[in-house]
């Protein structure tokens, strides 16, 4: 056989497996997806990083004391998961090394050339401006105890200002609390404009809607907070340390009002679809029920959701007839399901927008690989990298004995 | 008198942002190419280059100076929308120098396939194959003619 044919019989022997699965009439442009798992994975990941942003503001903004032991857990958080944000569309790129054309030539008229910008903001002038502000004071003491690498690291980090009058650390906690205020709109901002780049777009039914970035804002504040749920407990369990139970319990509290929300928010826009009954509805209808059965109303419905909801509602409505242990393990439980369930929202959002054709008569299929730059090994790895970049965070920000830099009391002149 | 002195926090962290925002001025007017944004939102030079680059086709009729009864052939069947070179591959090279070996005298099964091969895309009325359905026992060429399809050798 002509060897030259090799290649073409594969795509012929993929044509013919895909138009075994098409249903109806779709488009010729619509039958491969264009947007794979690794655009999955990049919503899920800044919307973790959005969330666990909010997540830390509760403690500086609206004063949640009880909060405070995972203030800077949660900061460390979404710095860790914000540094690897764009590593998915990095990988998803055919020219990764031209990326930073988008920087230097960005293109108003396109929300993903502005992705930079946002990115940039977000990072910079927020997450670390904060996260300085918040440890000038350890970063100056840790300078002083630390030798060698760690020490040097902690010296570059103070930028030279090693001032820790009662003046200067005032200065901080007020700038920090500025930064804050500024920085909720920005966590909205950079998550809300990844459900505004899927809002926008007018010819899909499925993403074209004002209350697409809503829906993302929510689903990323429910999400940050699932995982400072599940990622403080597993702190703790590493470290042998107590939970704090007041802390805990509030956390809870707050991921129940904010799947609540988000919940809600949800319904109105199915709502919304079901009752305005526009022409797309037929094909969302059997999208729904079809194709994203099992990810939407198995795994984000029901699992993601309602379940988490009645768990942790009966945490608020009955807290006195639940021991401490029975309620902490519903906040853990509930935040892994609410985390698969998000996980499973950017799914639906992603993949489902593109299996249905245009035409509303029809459905394409996709079918996820293992290997390859759109398979899933390649986005497990792509999930599983912040938590290594957060693990490093947390072995030089967060050490075990913070409260001992406390009693630290020889302020240094600046 | 009391003079205002800026803590020094604010000073670094106006520093650093100088410093940022200084880097990225410097980078962008070292990365952007000069005559970038000079017609449109790309590089203005592109297009002297791509006019400079020399042209591969020779076209058809460079092809009918010295194949004429072929081209004559393939104009009375389904084929004669087609360039030579759309199968035989770019010979401007043969055609200015008829001694040197043109590209493809004999074609090989994809290229038949790169319109041939069942496609969504493609018009229902327009010939298309499913290379695993159909015959597999030999080449194209031993059942088709590509100058005139309908022939059979």
């Amino acid at each position: 056989m002509d060897p030259a044919l090799t290649p073409i019989l594969e795509a012929a022997g993929e044509a013919h497996q895909l138009a075994t699965s098409i249903e109806g009439y779709v488009y010729p442009n619509e039958q491969n997806l264009l947007w794979s798992v690794l655009i999955v994975v990049y919503p899920y990941i800044t919307g973790l990083v959005a969330g666990a942003f909010i997540m830390a503001s509760l403690v500086r903004v609206f004063n949640v004391k009880a909060l405070t032991p995972v203030y800077r857990m949660a900061l460390l958080t979404a710095l860790g998961f914000l540094i690897c944000a764009p590593l998915p569309l990095l990988f998803h790129l055919g020219h990764p090394e031209r990326s930073y054309q988008v920087m230097i030539t960005p293109h108003v008229s396109s929300p993903m050339a502005m992705f930079g910008f946002v990115y940039a903001w977000y990072m910079m002038a927020v997450l670390l401006l904060e996260l300085w502000c918040e440890y000038r004071r350890d970063l100056v003491v840790w300078s002083v105890r630390e030798r060698g690498l760690k020490g040097l690291l902690y010296r570059v980090l103070t930028l030279g200002v090693r001032d820790l009058s009662p003046a200067a650390l005032h200065l901080d906690e007020r700038m920090s609390k500025i930064i804050t205020v500024i920085g909720i709109p920005s966590a909205f901002l950079l998550h809300g404009y990844v459900g505004f780049i899927f809002g926008s777009i007018k010819a899909n039914p499925w993403w074209g809607n004002v209350l697409m970035p809503v829906i993302f804002i929510f689903s990323a504040v429910v999400s940050g907070i699932a995982l400072c749920v599940v990622l403080y407990k597993e702190l703790c369990w590493f470290r042998r340390k107590v939970v704090d139970a007041a802390c805990y319990d509030d956390m809870g509290k707050f991921l129940f009002y904010a799947l609540l929300v988000d919940f809600t928010v949800e319904g109105l826009d199915w709502l919304h679809r079901l009752y305005a009954a526009e022409e797309s509805i037929f094909v969302l209808k059997q999208l729904a029920g079809g194709r994203l059965f099992n990810t939407l109303l198995v795994i984000q419905l029901c699992l993601g959701t309602l379940l988490p909801l009645v768990a942790l509602g009966a945490t608020q409505m009955v807290p006195e007839k639940l021991p401490v242990w029975f309620r902490q393990r519903i906040y853990y439980n509930s935040a892994v399901l609410i985390l698969a369930g998000v996980l499973a929202m950017r799914w639906n959002v992603v993949i489902g927008g593109q299996l249905f054709s245009k035409s509303l008569r029809g459905f394409t299929t996709f079918k996820l690989g293992l290997a390859g730059q759109e398979g899933w090994l390649l986005a497990v790895g792509l999930i599983v990298l912040p938590f290594i970049v957060l693990g490093v965070l947390i072995w030089l920000f967060l050490p075990d004995d913070t409260k001992a830099t406390e009693t630290v009391t020889t302020p240094a002149a600046g | 008198m009391n003079h205002f002195k800026m803590p020094p926090q604010i000073v670094r962290l106006v520093l650093l942002t100088l410093v940022v925002v200084g880097s990225y001025g410097v980078a962008r007017r070292l990365l952007v190419p000069p005559s970038f944004g000079e017609y449109g939102w790309f590089r203005g030079a592109a297009i002297a280059e791509l006019a400079q680059t020399k042209p591969v086709l020779a076209g058809m009729k460079s092809c009918d100076e010295c194949h004429s009864e072929i081209l004559q052939t393939l104009a009375k069947h389904d084929h004669k929308t087609l360039s030579c070179e759309s199968c035989h591959g770019a010979s401007r090279t043969h055609a200015d120098d008829p001694d040197t070996k043109p590209p493809k005298v004999k074609f090989a099964d994809s290229d038949c396939l790169r319109c041939h091969q069942s496609n969504f895309s493609r018009p229902a009325w327009f010939k298309q194959v499913d290379p695993y359905e159909h015959f597999r026992g030999d080449h194209c060429t031993g059942c088709h003619m590509p100058h005139q399809p309908k022939d059979t050798p």
